[in-house]
């Protein structure tokens, strides 16, 4: 039971809306005018039809607005806004409608021009069912706001698609601009909500343009080309959307800064992107890509992506250059290359450290690695394209320096440089090769292995490549230092000397024997031979030798008859054959001159001993020649007469060169045999001494420089092969 | 003559620092001797002779060990003896004796010294480390007994079985620590 207090408040309550629709008009006519200003307004705004032509009512506005401010008066309008909205909800599946059947036609068509149909539609929808301006903003706002809320809600996937399409469209060819799409664009809030998409639809673009223009194309700079491209191109595509309502150029430059430049980055990183994919191939082509190395540069600075070209010129290398299938040449004028192109890209060098470790680890492994460089040092090399530039100054080898703090052009070491990253002064390349080994004298050792080769190579009065040999020393010594080349010198006064020797020794009696005369302590370690060269080839020797005796008689001739070459001139009964051969093959066919048959073991005892392979090689030249036949297995006769040449029933083995200086490698070995003559020395005389002692006492040892780890491994093979006994760490001879 | 003579000596400038320098640079040229007179040692690989420094640190104190040569007396026996070179060497001769005893007319036996010509009057600095270990090495089998440091071992010198006897009274066999 109601309160007469609940009463009298409901009766209130009742009174004050009473009076509020009624305005203290008698009676309830108030009431009623008010009613028929809703019904007026409410169909004045009920969103209608705009595909049914029935549908369009005409209002008579000056009626309507009245209706509107009648309403207004009594505070209704919020109401009345609620009521449109919800009828707006109500109404949307005619929109809906529409798009399903446009998008429909686009699926079909795939013709963005239906979506700029659609939109624009769309904007007729909008417009048919906007409320007058009257109602002030905020209605007008509130409008807009559950119109687009409605329209994004249904808007499906397919239209996103077509609307990034039309987008494109737009751009290539930079169509006449459509300032109505824009626009309609605007009005429907297409441009806020897919911002993104829009963006995109740019960054696509200059992706696509860059990898079109720049790919490949290395030889000169394209990222100046590229920022004019911009400028003409997807500046004004731009400008619609991102500088709308500019006034001036002015305006639009300050709006466009902004997005202007993350488009610009978008255009560095892309090319950064490529050229980080090509770098590799950039490198082989330089110094043609030059271009390209500019444009990475500039790139780097604005993109952070150092990390990434190193990881992919990293993953390159390992991929298509350090693996077995690749020359010891090519991957050092690849390294080469990377060097230089590396320089460019970032001088303090921090790449190039990071990208060059691998591969110097690399070929640091490589056994032929310091032979390569050495013969491209000499100009040894076939290829004839030298990993110096002749332009390049010769100078002294670079050590690496620690860092001079004093200097007054110190830079602190750039922030991504590793904790052993060693500033590398701009060294020359030769100085960069000599370093990835730790000391030079290996180089130099090598050196002295290749020049021995080749001065022994020449042979008869050829006098000007000692020459060339000569002047190639004097280049290396400003590099290796005078000290380090003394040997070198030695070797080619060697050369000098024994010519004018050999001047001396035929002015006393002629002979057609002409030795290169060497000094043994100064040349590199000869392959010896046990060969004797048998019956003229000795007699030719021995008097030379006496004839050298007392021309030097505190010298004495010790013969390497292998490593000459001998003229050889063989009267056979029907013919006379002249030919060049080595010493091994000129003494074979001088026993031959004894008796006409001989077999392989009777041949092989007559030159002393050779390795069986080479003794089968040098008779094989012979059959070659036609001069012997090889009757049965292992029995050869001389042909006096020529023969019917029968295939020959051998072919020559393979057996390679014997290479006439022993490698560095072989010296590596000789060089443990003297270290275990030391070690057994001391072994003798102070008993047995713990691994830490023998190290220490290998010191005497000149060029001792092998870790105690390295020795540790020797001894115990010394102790495999019973030289040495090791018990409790102490190591004593085993006798 | 006297006065052309130091006037064409080079002008001594300062004296001190020159002599020191001069020091080092001769200990520094001995130390070069001896190591290359290691070097040529443990390269010739002469049979039963053989010596090394004793310590890593000290070039001019040396072991060697010196075998009996065959068919004497000392065949199969082994001596050790203890080699220490002058600052001056090679204008000088090394001291050397042995230290494991020996009795031999020309070696004292508690003392180890030796009386051999080439270490002391007749001493040439072309004489090495390696002619040493020889000349003691013949030495062994052919001793000087004209002048005699051991008498006793000269007197029996003409009787091998009484002085083998002597020989081994007094032998050690070498030791595996120096």
């Amino acid at each position: 039971m109601a309160t007469a207090a609940l009463r009298s408040q409901v009766a209130a309550k009742w009174h004050e809306g009473f009076n509020r629709l009624n305005r203290s008009e008698p009676g309830i006519s108030g009431l009623l005018s008010f009613s028929q200003a809703w019904n007026i307004a409410t169909d004045y705004l009920h969103p209608r039809d705009i595909s049914d032509p029935t549908s369009v009512k005409h209002h008579d506005l000056p009626s309507v607005k009245a209706s509107f401010d009648l309403i207004n008066r009594s505070r209704r309008l919020p109401v009345m806004l609620e009521t449109f909205l919800d009828d707006i909800c109500d109404q949307y599946h005619l929109i809906v409608r529409d798009i399903e059947q446009y998008l429909a036609e686009y699926e079909e068509s795939a013709d963005t021009s239906v979506i700029l149909r659609l939109v624009f539609r769309l904007v007729e929808w909008y417009r048919a069912w906007a409320p007058i301006d009257e109602l002030g903003p905020t209605i007008r706002a509130a409008y807009t706001l559950t119109f687009q809320t409605q329209l994004f809600s249904i808007l499906p996937p397919a239209f996103v698609r077509g609307f990034k399409a039309l987008c494109a469209s737009t751009l290539v060819p930079v169509a006449q601009l459509a300032p109505p799409m824009w626009e309609a664009f605007e009005v429907l809030g297409l441009t806020d909500r897919y911002e993104g998409i829009i963006a995109s639809v740019g960054y696509e673009r200059i992706e696509d343009y860059v990898r079109e223009t720049c790919t490949g194309r290395w030889d000169k700079p394209c990222l100046e080309e590229l920022r004019v491209w911009m400028t003409e191109q997807i500046v004004p595509w731009m400008l619609p959307m991102y500088a709308k309502g500019a006034g001036n150029t002015e305006d639009a430059r300050g709006m466009l800064q902004n997005v202007g430049s993350r488009f610009d980055f978008h255009m560095n990183k892309t090319l950064c992107d490529l050229r980080t994919s090509e770098i590799f191939d950039i490198i082989i082509d330089f110094p043609d890509s030059n271009g390209a190395l500019q444009d990475l540069k500039e790139c780097l600075q604005r993109v952070d992506q150092r990390s990434s070209l190193v990881q992919a010129l990293r993953k390159a290398n390992r991929k298509r250059l350090l693996h077995p299938g690749a020359d010891t040449k090519l991957i050092l004028s690849q390294y080469v290359a990377t060097i230089k192109c590396l320089r460019i890209v970032d001088p303090p060098g921090v790449l190039l450290f990071k990208v060059a470790d691998p591969i110097r680890r690399y070929l640091r492994e490589r056994p032929d690695t310091i032979r390569s460089i050495v013969a491209n040092l000499v100009g040894d090399d076939d290829s004839g394209d030298s990993l110096v530039d002749e332009n390049e100054p010769i100078q002294p080898l670079q050590q690496l320096e620690t860092e001079d703090y004093n200097d007054p052009h110190w830079d602190p070491e750039p922030i991504d440089a590793g904790p052993d990253f060693r500033t590398n002064k701009p060294s020359d390349v030769i100085s960069t090769l000599v370093s990835i080994y730790d000391s030079k004298d290996l180089f130099v050792k090598e050196l002295q292995v290749l020049l021995a080769q080749r001065l022994l190579a020449i042979t008869d009065d050829n006098f000007e490549k000692v020459e060339k040999e000569r002047r190639n020393i004097e280049i290396l010594k400003i590099r290796f230092g005078e000290a380090a080349l003394q040997v070198c010198e030695v070797m080619l006064r060697d050369m000098t000397d024994s010519k004018r020797i050999d001047g001396h020794v035929q002015s006393q009696k002629a002979s057609i024997v002409h030795p290169t005369i060497i000094s043994r302590h100064f040349w590199p370690s000869l392959e010896s031979s046990d060969i004797v060269m048998p019956g003229q080839f000795q007699a030719l020797q021995t008097q030379y030798a006496k004839e050298f005796s007392t021309f030097k008689p505190d010298k004495k001739l010790r013969w390497l008859p292998h490593l000459g070459t001998v003229h050889l001139e063989l009267q056979l009964e029907d013919r006379t054959i002249e030919t060049d051969v080595p010493p091994l093959e000129a003494a074979f066919i001088e026993l031959f001159s004894e008796k006409n048959t001989w077999t392989m073991d009777e041949l092989i005892e007559g030159v002393g001993a050779v390795d069986r392979t080479a003794a089968l090689k040098a008779l094989i030249t012979w059959i070659d020649l036609g001069v012997l036949k090889e009757d049965e297995e292992n029995t050869f006769r001389l042909l006096e007469v020529t023969e019917e040449a029968a295939p020959s029933s051998r072919t020559a083995p393979t057996a390679s060169e014997t290479p006439t200086v022993t490698a560095a490698q072989q010296q590596q070995a000789d060089q443990m045999r003297l270290y275990w003559k030391f070690i057994e020395g001391m072994l003798t005389n102070l008993g047995s001494l713990p691994l830490d002692r023998i190290q220490t006492m290998l010191r005497f040892a000149p060029g001792y420089d092998q870790t105690v780890e390295q020795l540790a491994r020797f001894m115990e093979a010394a102790r495999r092969e019973g030289l040495v006994v090791g018990r409790d760490g102490m190591w004593k001879l085993n006798r | 003559m006297e006065q052309l003579t130091t006037s064409l000596a080079p002008p001594r400038a300062n004296p001190k620092p020159s002599v020191t320098n001069s020091s080092q640079q001769v200990a520094g040229s001995v130390a070069k001797r001896l190591t290359n007179e290691l070097m040529t040692l443990m390269m010739s690989s002469s049979p039963g002779i053989s010596a090394f420094p004793k310590s890593d640190g000290n070039l001019f104190e040396w072991v060697g060990t010196i075998e009996g040569p065959a068919e004497t007396i000392y065949a199969g026996l082994s001596f050790r003896i203890s080699i220490s070179f002058p600052a001056n060497y090679p204008y000088v001769a090394p001291a050397i004796k042995f230290d494991t005893p020996c009795f031999h007319p020309n070696v004292d036996i508690t003392s180890g010294a030796i009386c051999l010509d080439i270490l002391q009057d007749k001493w040439s600095a072309v004489y090495s480390v390696q002619t040493i270990l020889l000349s003691l090495q013949s030495l062994l089998g052919e001793p000087n007994n004209a002048s005699p440091l051991n008498t006793d071992a000269a007197a029996v010198w003409d009787t091998p079985d009484a002085f083998k006897a002597q020989l081994m009274k007094y032998y050690r066999p070498l030791k595996d620590t120096a």
